[in-house]
């Protein structure tokens, strides 16, 4: 069988997110004199800098933290945006890219698992788009679960770029050139490429087996107050 | 999904009540104005309300500027301000997203409309990224679609400077109510830049043809409106504006300490108190008559009886108080306007030809202010301005006519001695001319005797 990566093989693209809009998820996580201060939010970098300064001064507004938090926030989302500029001008490699991404997330009472694949080579991709749909088709009625989930699929698009970035880069160390490449990008996308001759291949269609419906299904759940409390209260003593 | 709620016009001029019962008050003010956007809203009977609507809970107030809103379309002045969604620029980013926001926010906020929203609430909710969701929601705060409670004391002043800044560039359905609040606040010292809505603290640009207004930092950014560029604003200091409600008190006092000490600007603020002395200058370079006392520093004495007087008259003016000056006004107020007009004029002409030019302009001056102030008094204000008015432009267009004579005169000195400069040269150079020229003829008759001599040598070489 051909190596499906040489067929595949695409020159570098500049780095960017994989998706229509060029954005960034940010998170932050500060903790002031006692007060935690826990977000996720996407950012769009081109923004001018003085937005940065505008948006903390508006979070310690609107949710009246203390005041220590404005310079903390600040830096925090400062210094996520330089990360993701300093990927930017770098190249990343992307060779054929289904990936599976995995959803599992607790919303105030809503708790969200699921999993679907994604292809890493369409661009023109909208995860706010999808969280959107998500939210409506499952009749979630709390408004914040479309933006946790839109911000979970980015973050996990962003890693996998970043991903991308560094291999290119070393590959480039390790200056092996071309037949390197190719033999880095089966091997890493292994996961996904695969599958993907799996499942296109001839002799299997492209509907799913049975058994991975289950796998594949988005659930949902709601909890209740006290459910809610028990995995805080477990959250805060892992951390710890 | 969108309630149609109709529109109910209240007799409050500056806001429409949009409430979700089906009722209809007819208006009593604008019967005219009521636009045909909102009309189809009324059409359409609300739900059937299974809670009865009580007056205060259901009622949404809404700026009257801002009454282009409705859930389905996109007025003109939404994609002015946010062109990101109507641009084309990116595919995802489009009016339906658009409209997505702006109605998530606004039904957000209704939800409770007693209770501000704040810009946190909404972007946990909504998917997207913070930075437009912040500029929608912005628009919508700015044009008073969401947080516009009356009982909010802190929205009103941005709310009314929003009006006076947005109130140009609504569609034509203007009110005249909006009007009001415009007119009511362009006097309003504090500003409010129309496009981060911080306050402005030191210096801002302000754009006449929009009436507009941005803080330094938004004009450096470039976040103005489409249609106009970094010379359509003028640069307006905040700190000269915020104190530039110079009282008549104080006009008095500057007036008086320039008198007394003429250009010693320090002093002068003293007198006044509360004011630099930059200050003072500035205020008073934009008095109507300043010019006058800029050029003729006061050190005569034969003006200074004329001084003590004037002082007595320019300072109790503003009260009145002083018994002379009261006199006065109620004479000239007595005898009518023609008579005090030609006591002023006789008073002028006199103290033209007594005290010289100098004093006579300073008579003109401090006693157009005098009847400027009889004038207010006696509201007799025109005339008398009028006659001393003519008085003075007389006397200064002689004078002007005498500096240009001086000044040509002048002129025809400086060409006469150039001339004469040239001739001089010219002489010289003639005279170097001769001279050379001897030199030369000379110099020829020399070379001809040396040639005669060689001659002769030949010559006699050749015959011995």
């Amino acid at each position: 069988m051909k190596s499906p990566a040489s067929a595949s093989w695409k020159a570098p693209l500049k780095f960017r997110m994989p998706t229509a809009e060029n954005l960034i998820p940010i998170r932050l996580d500060i903790e002031v004199d006692g007060q935690r201060y826990k977000d996720a939010f996407t950012w769009n970098p081109y923004d001018p800098d003085s937005e940065v300064v505008m948006f903390a001064k508006r979070t310690v507004k609107d949710l009246k933290l203390a005041p220590g938090f404005l310079p903390q926030i600040v830096q925090s989302i400062q210094s996520q945006l330089a990360t993701f500029r300093s990927y930017e001008g770098q190249d990343m490699y992307v060779g054929d890219k289904i990936i599976p991404i995995k959803l599992d997330l607790q919303v105030n009472h809503t708790v969200i698992r699921d999993q679907f694949l994604w292809d890493l080579n369409n661009f023109d991709s909208d995860p706010e788009e999808f969280a959107r749909t998500l939210c409506k088709d499952l009749g979630i009625e709390d408004p914040e679960v479309g933006p946790a989930v839109a911000f979970a699929i980015r973050e996990q698009l962003y890693e996998i770029a970043i991903q991308n970035v560094t291999s290119a880069r070393e590959n480039r160390i390790s200056k092996k050139g071309r037949r390197a490449a190719e033999h880095f990008t089966p091997s890493k996308a292994s996961g996904a490429a695969l599958d993907l001759m799996k499942l296109f291949s001839f002799r299997s269609s492209v509907v799913r087996k049975r058994k991975e419906w289950d796998y594949y299904k988005p659930v949902l759940d709601l909890l209740s107050n006290e459910e809610v409390d028990a995995l805080e209260a477990k959250e805060e003593r892992s951390g710890r | 999904m969108a309630e149609k709620s109709p529109v109910k016009e209240a007799a409050s001029s500056e806001s429409i009540p949009i409430s979700n019962s089906n009722q209809l008050k007819p208006s009593p003010q604008f019967p005219s104005k009521f636009s045909s956007q909102t009309a189809p809203n009324s059409e359409v009977p609300s739900t059937p309300t299974s809670r009865p609507p009580s007056a205060d809970a259901d009622v949404v107030y809404v700026p009257s500027y801002s009454r282009w809103f409705s859930w389905d379309k996109i007025d003109s002045c939404e994609s002015r301000f946010l062109p990101e969604f109507f641009d084309g620029r990116s595919a995802s980013k489009g009016p339906g997203l658009y409209i997505y926001y702006r109605n998530s926010i606004i039904k957000l906020f209704r939800v409770n409309p007693s209770r501000k929203i704040t810009f946190t609430d909404v972007r946990k909710t909504l998917v997207g990224d913070v930075g437009s969701i912040r500029r929608v929601f912005d628009f919508l705060d700015h044009w008073g679609l969401i947080n516009y409670s009356a009982s909010s004391a802190l929205s009103k002043p941005s709310k009314d400077t929003g009006s006076n800044i947005k109130s140009s560039d609504s569609p034509s359905v203007e009110s005249p109510s909006s009007a009001a609040p415009t007119s009511k606040h362009s006097s309003n010292s504090r500003r409010i830049c129309g496009a981060c809505k911080s306050l402005c603290t030191i210096a801002c640009f302000v754009c006449d043809k929009y009436d507009s207004t941005l803080c330094a930092r938004c004009y450096v950014r470039g976040n103005f409106r489409v249609g106009l560029s970094n010379a359509d604003f003028r640069r307006v200091e905040i700190t000269d504006e915020a104190k530039a409600d110079w009282s008549e008190k104080e006009t008095l006092l500057l007036l008086e300490a320039i008198m007394h000490y003429g250009d010693d600007w320090k002093k002068v603020a003293q007198h006044v108190g509360g004011r630099t002395d930059k200050d003072c200058v500035a205020h008073f370079v934009k008095l109507p008559f300043g010019e006058e006392y800029l050029r003729h520093p006061l050190s005569n004495d034969d003006e200074s009886g004329f001084e003590t007087n004037k002082r007595m008259c320019l300072t109790p003016l503003a009260d009145a108080s002083n018994p002379i000056m009261a006199q006065a006004a109620f004479l000239s107020a007595l005898a009518g306007v023609e008579i005090a007009e030609a006591a002023a004029q006789a008073a002028v002409s006199v103290l033209s030809q007594v005290d010289g030019i100098t004093a006579s302009r300073e008579g003109i001056g401090s006693l157009e202010r005098n009847s400027k102030r009889e004038s207010e008094i006696s509201s007799n204000g025109d005339t008398n301005q009028n006659a001393l008015e003519r008085a003075a432009y007389a006397d200064a267009n002689s004078l002007l006519d005498k500096e240009e004579l001086d000044i040509e005169r002048a002129i025809t000195g400086i060409t006469e001695v150039q001339m004469k400069e040239i001739q001089d040269k010219f002489l010289r150079f003639e005279e170097m001319d001769l001279q050379t020229e001897k030199e030369r003829q000379q110099l020829e008759s020399m070379k001809n005797l040396l040639f005669i001599d060689q001659l002769n040598l030949s010559f006699r070489r050749n015959y011995t």
